[in-house]
């Protein structure tokens, strides 16, 4: 090969990579969020009995989960395994203002800001069973280090 | 705001007495500072205009800008008294070093405390200060500086400027912006640098600081003072520069920095009126608090600005790679034209990748389409930038490997790395769990200190001999200095990239014990960076013991790259070879 075909593979496998990892990106987003999030439209998208739904709230500083037989628990949830868990997620004032939080839970490979006023959404389907850990990576005061807590999946 | 107050009165009599009297004394021995201070410069500044007036001057700025105009300048106190655009600079240079170590030592402190998972060394609410102060200062008064530092100093030897006459405004931009500066140091505020609102309209400690509201005030005074300087910048290189210079010969510093002023004055007013509104929040909560519904719109607002500035840092440093690779191989760089393509499509880009600050936060799936696909296209710029230093570097017959060249070295070797993190981060489905984590910190601190602070250096190192007026530094110390800064950015930034990736997350005072071993070895790589920039006062401190030796003439100032000045062969005697070869 000579320079010029060096510098058109060169340039052609970068587009590749670059282009299909646009492409991913596309498909990957459709599956995942669903439009902008609103105060009200936090209606499960696959209204399936399959779904658990839990409501969770920020405030500084602890994060509170609500399921859908109403049970709340601080910094600590449990979901069961192979079924879709779908987050409602928003930001509440607690013993102080409502501030802006975000929920990220690593090895689910997912975040989702917790915004005062705003129902933000998100689907994940937990494949093992274990306990996992969740942080708030949105700096939100004095003791934002210590929103944090762990997922169980369970059987 | 009412906090400070309310802990006053309701103290005892006895603890009233001593507030008062601390208070009383403050502001007495800030007083007296003051007036020695004004008294000195009344007095200088009378000798000047003497001096001026036997010279047959009207002003002493004419005088300076007659004598000293396109000439290179030494150091002094002396620049706070001229107004010409040198001066300027090393205003800047001075004010920037200083903020730099403030906020280089509250990182440190920031590390230190981190020793531990729970928050030993500092409380929550101290480590949230440090965490807020090192990010506003390092890049409002440390990159900014250093920028306008290098702006001002090199341009009009750059541009061999005909008049020089903006110094007044410039003067009054740099004061602006130093007391924004000093403002938002004593605000001692908490809200870290993105001043996202529900948070940073809590007026309290365990919220975004009992003085967050001058922190405000601060940061808007450092974008008028900011502004203007983009202006006088603008002025000085469209309607200034010598008709011999043609726009199609400017060298591509001048470019870096005309990018980078219309950059800044493109996207910042967005975020001075948001931070106007903000202020007005203060008083009537109505633009970004939760009944507005409007919470994320501030983070809009800032994300508009917050992405530019971090172009607005690192292209300065961009052109100055361009300026001193020439210097070292002995050639001029490989494409003059693709430099500035490079610089301008990094430009037209960079306005259009903000939205990837924002891509949980609910704003739907177009947004995270758009701000994806522009933060992948931003790739190419940099690719053609990095590509011309490659180029350069490939083609030279021979690379002389002084202090300066390896800073530059090591410069492109932490943007290739660094830019490779954020083109991962661009993605969705990864930003969705690296977002907000450490893998953020070290994706630009990788690119921070080896381009802002490292190339500013190098810089410094270049200019050495014309600053201290013909010192020479001591070459080994300096080596030392490179050597450590890049070993400790690189242990601190990589050890924050693996610990990100496996979901550490960043601004917090403490952390879940499992990620103990990430933050130790960061911890330790910043202990080692902080030893450098020990080495490098020291390597000040020694220089300044010795007699001038060598020229002040510098070939970063009098040989700019351009088509038109092919730089000659054998390479222009750089500063640091001098200081090597007259060591006896």
């Amino acid at each position: 090969m000579n320079k010029k075909q060096i510098e058109l593979a060169w340039i052609i496998a970068v587009l590749v990579i670059l282009l299909s990892w646009g492409a991913i990106n596309i498909v990957w987003i459709g599956d995942v969020h669903n439009s902008i999030a609103t105060e009200n439209n936090h209606v499960s998208a696959n209204n399936s009995s399959n779904v658990q739904l839990i409501k969770v709230q920020g405030t500084q500083w602890s994060w509170t989960f609500t399921n859908s037989s109403g049970v709340s628990t601080t910094d600590a949830f449990n979901v069961t395994v192979n079924k879709t868990v779908e987050l409602v997620v928003t930001s509440v004032p607690g013993e102080y203002i409502a501030v802006i939080h975000d929920l990220l839970i690593p090895q689910m490979g997912i975040q989702i800001y917790a915004v005062p006023g705003q129902n933000n959404t998100i689907e994940f389907t937990p494949t093992h069973t274990g306990v996992f850990f969740f942080e708030c990576v949105e700096y939100c005061g004095e003791l934002h280090y210590e929103m944090r807590g762990y997922m169980t999946v369970v059987k | 705001m009412n906090g400070g107050m309310i802990t006053a009165q309701s103290s005892t009599s006895i603890g009233q007495t001593s507030f008062l009297f601390y208070i009383t004394l403050i502001i007495s021995i800030s007083a007296i500072v003051l007036l020695i201070i004004f008294y000195y410069i009344s007095t200088q500044k009378t000798i000047l205009k003497e001096k001026a007036e036997s010279m047959g001057y009207e002003s002493p700025n004419e005088m300076v800008r007659d004598k000293l105009a396109g000439k290179p300048r030494l150091l002094s106190w002396n620049v706070f008294l001229y107004d010409d655009s040198k001066s300027i600079a090393l205003r800047y240079l001075l004010a920037s070093m200083v903020f730099f170590f403030i906020a280089g030592s509250f990182g440190l402190g920031m590390r230190l405390s981190l020793t531990n998972p729970n928050p030993h060394l500092l409380t929550p609410d101290e480590y949230n200060v440090l965490l807020s102060e090192h990010a506003i200062l390092m890049i409002y008064m440390f990159a900014l500086g250093a920028a306008f530092f290098l702006g001002y100093y090199l341009l009009p030897s750059h541009l061999k400027l005909k008049r020089d006459v903006m110094g007044g405004y410039a003067s009054v931009a740099f004061w602006i912006w130093l007391f924004g500066g000093i403002f938002i140091l004593v605000s001692r505020t908490a809200t870290r640098w993105y001043y996202y609102p529900p948070l940073a309209l809590e007026l309290a400690e365990y919220g975004g600081g009992v003085f967050n509201w001058l922190a405000v005030i601060g940061l808007e005074m450092v974008f008028v003072g900011v502004v203007i300087n983009c202006i006088i910048i603008i002025k000085l290189i469209a309607s200034e520069r010598s008709k011999d210079i043609k726009l199609s010969e400017m060298s591509l510093f001048t470019w870096a920095m005309l990018f980078t002023v219309v950059m800044t004055i493109s996207s910042a007013p967005t975020l001075m009126v948001g931070l106007g509104m903000l202020f007005y929040d203060f008083f009537n909560p109505i633009f970004f608090t939760a009944a507005s519904h409007q919470v994320l719109l501030f983070t809009i607002m800032f994300w508009f600005w917050g992405h530019p500035i971090v172009y607005i840092a690192i292209i300065p440093a961009f052109g100055l790679i361009y300026e001193i690779i020439p210097k070292f191989t002995g050639k001029p760089i490989y494409s003059y034209n693709s430099g500035i393509i490079g610089l301008g499509l990094l430009l037209i880009l960079s306005e259009l990748v903000w939205g990837h600050h924002l891509m949980n936060s609910g704003l739907g799936v177009a947004w995270d389409i758009f701000f994806g696909t522009t933060s992948f296209l931003v790739v190419i710029p940099s690719a053609i930038t990095v590509f011309n230093w490659i180029a350069s570097l490939w083609s030279a017959d021979r690379i002389r490997l002084t202090t300066p060249m390896l800073f530059v070295i090591n410069g492109i070797i932490d943007f290739i790395i660094g830019g490779t993190m954020g083109v991962i981060l661009s993605a969705a489905p990864a930003n969705d769990f690296l977002h907000g984590t450490y893998f953020v910190t070290g994706h630009f601190h990788f690119i921070f200190l080896g381009l802002t602070v490292g190339i500013t250096f190098a810089g410094i190192y270049m200019l050495f001999p014309t600053l201290t007026g013909g010192r020479k530094y001591d070459v080994r110390l300096a080596r030392w200095h490179f050597y450590l800064t890049a070993l400790g950015s690189a242990v601190m930034a990589g050890a924050w990239g693996i610990g990100g990736f496996m979901g550490m997350p960043r601004a917090t005072a403490g952390y879940f014990a499992r990620f103990q071993p990430y933050q130790d070895v960061s911890i330790a790589g910043g202990i080692i960076i902080a030893i450098a920039q020990l080495i490098f006062l020291y390597n000040l401190a020694k220089s300044y013991t010795k007699q001038p030796s060598i020229s002040m003439d510098n070939v970063l100032e009098n040989n700019p790259t351009s088509p038109e000045i092919p730089v000659t062969t054998p390479a222009p005697t750089p500063p640091d070879i001098n200081i090597t070869g007259g060591a006896k």
